[in-house]
């Protein structure tokens, strides 16, 4: 099996390079077919490895760096993780460039987006297969050199050209984290592979394992927009919805958190670090699901949503959970990338329109997609039986049964957050689906419906990897993961209490938005325009984007400014203009000795000469 | 006999007034007259201090100044008149060509 690994890193690099090479001179239908069935391929051989996998094992496939003692083989790590995470990744990105076939019929930049979306891919399985931390980091930067790329895929467009700079710079300031927690690692272990770091780990002074796993913590949140650094998601939406769908939802942004995962043996060694993991995952998941219920754009409520559940997983991480959060990950991907494809399909369906307050009633206009888009959103909502109920429930639990005051609040804030969830996933539903057509549906490409059914299968069925035993399942997951070693035996989740409590949950966000959107709506329209500086304040991220703007944008702005305008063109330019225009004065004025007649030069003679006369003289 | 300091204060008188001359003047024919009466200011200070020092050097150096006044003021005259038949003019102001 492990002669097939080369394959699945191998196919999409060569897909990227031949579009980027030959792509312009072949037809359109030839430039797709590589896309997809390098990916596709890619995907194959990921399956036939996952299934051939008897333990974790390194495939090098060439040496990267190597000087001294510092080796950073380019070798591929198959585990548990890694492996489901790959079949993950290419799985859903083949139905994702399925998807963009038709998505970008209509783009002529179709080249350009299909090598920046192979190359992704590449990258993303370089991230997920990298056996060491800066063959990790080469992955991490390619991902999101990548994102850049496509969120500003219509480059022409200020505004998401803008938000393609956004998102490159503030993950850039989570970067820099983890680079530096990659060095220090180095420097005290002598190793860069991610399985030896995490052997070594006990030698480290606790005080350093804390720092570092506050460290890559913080690189984890500029990756996966986690608080502080949640801003540029909302805006990344400026580019294609296949792109939001595959990078700012199901895999991209979760590499901050895959970064955890693998970390773990190393993270859980602090104490300090898991609490603040946890806090910063759960006050993230609850911002960003408050946010997302003033949002009225389609792909902001989505990308908020995304910013809240993968708020779960770091909280899940925090709370001690490895293959919880993984799991979540998993079934997020595949519900995310679902209702980012069917938000996708309505936009276009509705003329390109956003805003989920000028839709409706495309129940019965467009069923398939409404069938599709319900589940993904059932299982947002953790309705149970779907694959979001059980990985919810998962996360929840390792709060719960952590036992500490600190995490039994980590676990309220969950259940709150969950309420909320439910209620804005709905709320998209109600107001996208229901009441009275405003518009008529404009034709779509049959590539981008058929596409959704196999994701809705895997959200309302996806539980299956990982269910507990209480439901039939064997957990299969976290099984996995505990035989290779990479999670801990942990309280898995199940409970009856938990459970009752969950579905209590979801029946009464479902009665409040049944109640709000469909039964009474004036009430709601009141609460509202009563309520209406609450609601701006949601809308506005809680006035996040803003802080930072005033914060750090405005002063940077002004310090620019002022180099520029005081320092540079002030200080440094005037001086030596007006040095120059000095020089320029006293030669004009010694020219106007020089007038021609020999009179004055005469003079200019005598005056010298009776000078050194006279100097000779007192001399 | 006459003190060294009188003389010498004669010559400078005869020096100043000399370079006024060619200083002040526009003319160019006076100008070589100015100029001929500051070299004879230069010779008598020399006769002068050949006389107080009783050093010969100083007189035989006044021969070689006439001698050189004579042939300068030839060249100067026959530049003069060359001059004045290309301008019409013997005024210093009208050969200012220098200046631009």
């Amino acid at each position: 099996m492990t002669s097939y690994v080369p394959y699945i890193l191998l196919l999409p690099i060569a897909g990227a390079a031949f579009n980027i090479l030959a792509g312009r001179a072949l037809p359109r239908r030839a430039v797709e077919a590589v896309a997809v069935f390098a990916v596709f391929g890619s995907c194959v051989f990921a399956v036939m490895a996952l299934y051939g996998m008897t333990g974790p094992v390194d495939v090098m496939l060439f040496d990267w760096i190597s000087f001294g003692s510092f080796t950073a083989p380019f070798t591929a790590r198959l585990d548990a993780i890694s492996a489901t995470m790959a079949v993950m990744v290419t799985g859903v990105s083949t139905l994702i460039h399925i998807y963009s076939v038709g998505y970008m019929a209509d783009d002529d930049g179709y080249v350009r987006f299909f090598a920046l979306m192979n190359l992704f891919v590449f990258s993303m399985l370089t991230l997920v297969l990298a056996g060491n931390l800066p063959l990790m980091y080469l992955g991490w930067e390619g991902v999101g050199f990548c994102s850049y790329g496509l969120i500003g895929f219509w480059y022409q467009d200020t505004e998401k050209a803008t938000a393609g700079r956004k998102a490159f710079i503030v993950t850039r300031v989570g970067d820099v984290a983890f680079g530096v927690a990659v060095i220090w690692l180095y420097q005290l272990t002598g190793q860069t592979a991610i399985a030896a770091i995490n052997q070594s780990a006990q030698v480290i002074p606790a005080a350093t394992v804390t720092a570092i796993g506050l460290l890559l913590l913080f690189g984890a949140t500029g990756k996966s927009a986690q608080l502080p650094l949640t801003v540029w998601l909302p805006d990344a939406m400026a580019g294609p919805t296949p792109v939001s769908a595959l990078i700012h939802a199901a895999t991209m942004v979760t590499a901050g958190v895959y970064l955890l995962m693998r970390m773990y043996p190393l993270i859980s060694l602090s104490g300090t670090a898991m609490a603040a993991i946890a806090a910063v995952g759960a006050l993230t998941a609850f911002y960003a699901a408050t946010s997302a219920l003033g949002q009225t754009d389609i792909k902001r409520v989505l990308a908020y949503s995304t910013i809240s559940q993968i708020g779960y997983m770091v909280m899940g991480v925090g709370a001690g959970a490895v293959a919880g959060p993984l799991f979540h990950l998993f079934s997020h991907a595949f519900f995310k990338a679902l209702l980012f494809l069917g938000a996708g399909y309505v936009i276009k369906a509705m003329h390109e329109e956003q805003d989920i307050f000028k839709m409706g009633g495309l129940m019965y206009r467009t069923p398939l997609v409404f069938v599709c888009f319900l589940s993904g959103a059932l299982a947002l909502a953790a309705v149970p039986g779907t694959s979001g109920f059980f990985s919810k429930d998962e996360i929840l639990s390792a709060a719960f049964n952590n036992g500490s005051a600190f995490y039994t609040c980590i676990w309220a804030i969950g259940e709150l957050t969950a309420f909320i969830t439910t209620v804005y996933a709905l709320r998209l539903v109600y107001l996208v689906f229901t009441g009275e057509s405003k518009k008529t549906p404009a034709h779509v490409s049959g590539l981008m419906d058929y596409t959704l059914i196999p994701l809705a299968l895997l959200s309302l069925a996806g539980g299956a990897i990982n269910a507990p035993e209480s439901w039939g399942g064997g957990t299969k997951l976290s099984e996995a993961l505990i035989s290779q070693g990479l999670a801990p035996r942990q309280f898995e989740g199940g409970s009856f209490g938990l459970q009752a409590l969950a579905v209590l949950i979801t029946v009464a966000g479902f009665a409040t938005v049944h109640y709000l959107y469909a039964v009474n709506p004036k009430l709601r329209e009141d609460m509202a325009a009563r309520q209406a500086g609450l609601m701006a304040f949601l809308k506005d991220g809680w006035g996040l984007d803003r802080l930072y703007h005033a914060a750090f944008v405005a002063p940077y702005t002004a310090a620019s400014r002022f180099l520029w305008r005081d320092f540079d063109e002030g200080l440094i330019d005037d001086s030596l203009d007006n040095l120059a225009l000095a020089t320029a004065k006293v030669g004009t004025w010694m020219r106007s000795s020089v007038t021609g007649r020999m009179s004055t030069y005469l003079v200019s003679v005598f005056l010298g000469a009776a000078a050194l006369l006279a100097f000779f003289a007192i001399r | 006999m006459v003190p060294l300091t009188h003389i010498m204060a004669l010559a400078g008188v005869l020096f100043f007034l000399g370079a006024i001359c060619v200083v002040v003047r526009r003319n160019v024919l006076f100008i070589l007259i100015g100029v001929e009466i500051m070299l004879n200011a230069a010779g008598l200070t020399f006769v002068a201090a050949s006389l107080r020092w009783g050093a010969p050097e100083g007189q035989i150096f006044v021969l070689f100044l006439m001698a050189m006044a004579a042939s300068e003021v030839s060249v100067g005259l026959a530049l003069v008149v060359y001059a004045h038949r290309r301008k019409k003019s013997v005024d210093v102001d009208d050969f200012n060509e220098m200046k631009d």
